[in-house]
């Protein structure tokens, strides 16, 4: 029963911070708003005992990507603008979606009713344990090519936001790293009374 | 109703696919929303795979689902880089501008 009771309580805030996501008129908002989604569906995944991907839920979207829209939000001077909707062009596909998901839900509800209780499974070890034994062993090349997606999205992102001034000095690395002592340094002797000449 | 079943949670991720989708159509002019609404979809699909793998006892789901929160993470750097360049060489994000990008 609290797990029922839980579960209303952060689909219906999931449920309304989505749409406040699309309604906001303020992009600000928006992120804040996807922020506390994603904070919502953290607790379900944590109530129905998914534990780890919950916790990476919140790590990588509310401290990484949320954050990253906000930074993106805030640099660029996005004015306010309104929605742009004509309803009357989208009305057969909308019925449509609206048909399907409607027979989906009244399918599943009646006639497909789950008699499954996560309370009866006996799990030997926990949640992090399980998904690490299979990670690491299975699933080791979409691991490993899931590491080289992200380098692949790190360097897209840089060389797409860089910009090439050629006006700045810069340090040329080639040249530095191939001097040595001798070109840099000199060792004068000087003979008392004379001073150094300057050639 | 008395027990949590994965009708539940099936349910549950329908309506934030179908809001997400209906973000994507009803917004026509800010692309950060739209990047946005991508997001919820695939909160959607991360919902149902965990879900399902919870009550199908099966692990596998929850692998899929970190899988899937890697190529999001990656899609919006990109997704993001590219409204900054954007931004930069048009001073707006207007969506309906953006057929101009092929010139």
């Amino acid at each position: 029963m609290f797990l029922v009771g839980s579960f209303f309580l952060f689909a219906a805030f999931l449920i309304t911070t989505c749409i406040f996501v699309i309604f906001s008129k303020n992009p600000v908002n928006s992120v804040l708003f996807l922020v506390l989604a994603f904070l919502n569906s953290t607790f379900l995944f944590i109530l129905i005992g998914a534990e780890f991907v919950g916790i990476i839920l919140a790590i990588v979207y509310i401290g990484a990507v949320a954050i990253l829209f906000l930074f993106v939000v805030m640099m660029l001077d996005i004015q306010i603008t309104t929605l742009m909707f004509n309803i009357k062009r989208y009305i057969p596909l909308a019925l449509l979606f609206a048909g399907i998901i409607l027979a989906e839900i009244i399918y599943l509800t009646v006639f497909k009713t789950s008699k499954v209780n996560i309370d009866t499974f006996i799990r030997s070890k926990n949640n992090t344990e399980q998904i690490g034994d299979v990670l690491y062993t299975n699933y080791f090349i979409d691991f490993q090519l899931s590491g080289i997606v992200l380098l692949l999205a790190m360097i897209g992102a840089i060389v797409l936001t860089h910009v090439y001034r050629p006006t700045i000095k810069r340090q040329n690395i080639d040249s530095q790293n191939s001097t040595t002592a001798k070109d840099r340094v000199q060792l004068v002797k000087i003979k008392p009374g004379e001073g150094i000449k300057d050639d | 109703m008395t027990s949590l079943t994965y009708n539940h949670f099936f349910i549950l991720s329908l309506i934030v696919f179908i809001i997400g989708c209906f973000g994507l159509f009803l917004n026509r002019r800010n692309m950060i929303l739209i990047l946005m609404c991508i997001e919820i979809i695939l909160l959607a699909a991360n919902i149902n795979f965990v879900s399902a793998s919870v009550f199908l006892n099966d692990i596998n789901g929850q692998v899929f689902s970190i899988f899937i929160l890697t190529i999001a993470a990656a899609e919006a750097a990109i997704g993001l880089a590219i409204l900054v360049i954007y931004f930069r060489n048009k001073g707006e994000i207007d969506i309906t501008q953006i057929n101009q990008l092929k010139d």
